[in-house]
């Protein structure tokens, strides 16, 4: 495989998740300000987890380069992990909400 | 002690997050809400996993690893990864949206006084 092995599923993750949202599930999360704040505080957290597993001095994990786009901020994270974990992320809040028992009736 | 790391790490995002579960409806209190959400998501992205394991697109540190491999020669810690960090923005999730519905019915009562 030559280039962008980790790039391209990544980005098409987003795109799936997105579409799973506005093609199947139309749960309204991306309506919600709790899902926004939510994701805040989950890539804050995610800079400090991730960041321990992929920092270059002592790597958990190891990405081959030449899959990347290269771009590697902060703490060496690749930039390809956070469409990875906004990808994770939204896709089980979306089946999460999927299941909301809803007593009150919500605007649609 | 050094191969620990990754499991430890794992520990920590479970063992920050479980007083979340103390504000609002809850995540472990529904197992099987819980279930519905994670496996159908954690299933593609093992297989994305293997996938780019076995492409060599990442790998994992030997020295941080206890050794253990699950189907797909995928380290049993970063099976975990899948369930660990859904649960993880479960807890997220249920809390900050437990503490809007608070603040929205408090402010509710305001206005009506």
């Amino acid at each position: 495989m030559s280039g962008l092995g980790y790039t391209a599923p990544a980005a098409l993750a987003v795109f799936a998740v997105c579409a799973l949202e506005f093609g199947i599930l139309r749960t309204g999360l991306f309506r919600r300000p709790a899902y926004w704040i939510s994701m805040v505080i989950v890539i804050g957290f995610q800079i400090l987890v991730d960041g321990w597993l992929t920092k270059l001095t002592a790597p958990i994990v190891i990405y081959d380069d030449r899959q990347t786009i290269g771009v590697r901020f902060p703490f060496d994270i690749p930039l390809e992990d956070f469409l990875f974990g906004f990808a994770l992320v939204t896709a089980v809040l979306l089946l999460w909400e999927r299941r909301r028992h809803r007593p009150e009736v919500s605007e649609q | 002690m050094d191969r620990w790391q990754y499991l430890i790490v794992l520990g920590a995002c479970l063992f920050i997050t479980a007083p979340l579960e103390l504000l609002g409806s809850g995540v472990y209190r529904q197992p099987g809400r819980v279930a519905a959400a994670i496996w159908p998501v954690a299933a593609v992205y093992l297989i994305w996993d293997a996938i780019a394991v076995a492409a060599h697109v990442w790998s994992f540190n030997p020295r941080y690893i206890l050794g253990a491999l699950a189907p797909g020669d995928l380290p049993v810690e970063e099976v975990l990864f899948f369930v660990v960090i859904p649960l993880c923005a479960l807890l997220t999730y249920s809390a900050v949206d437990s503490m809007l519905s608070v603040l929205r019915r408090r402010f509710a009562e305001v206005k009506r006084q």
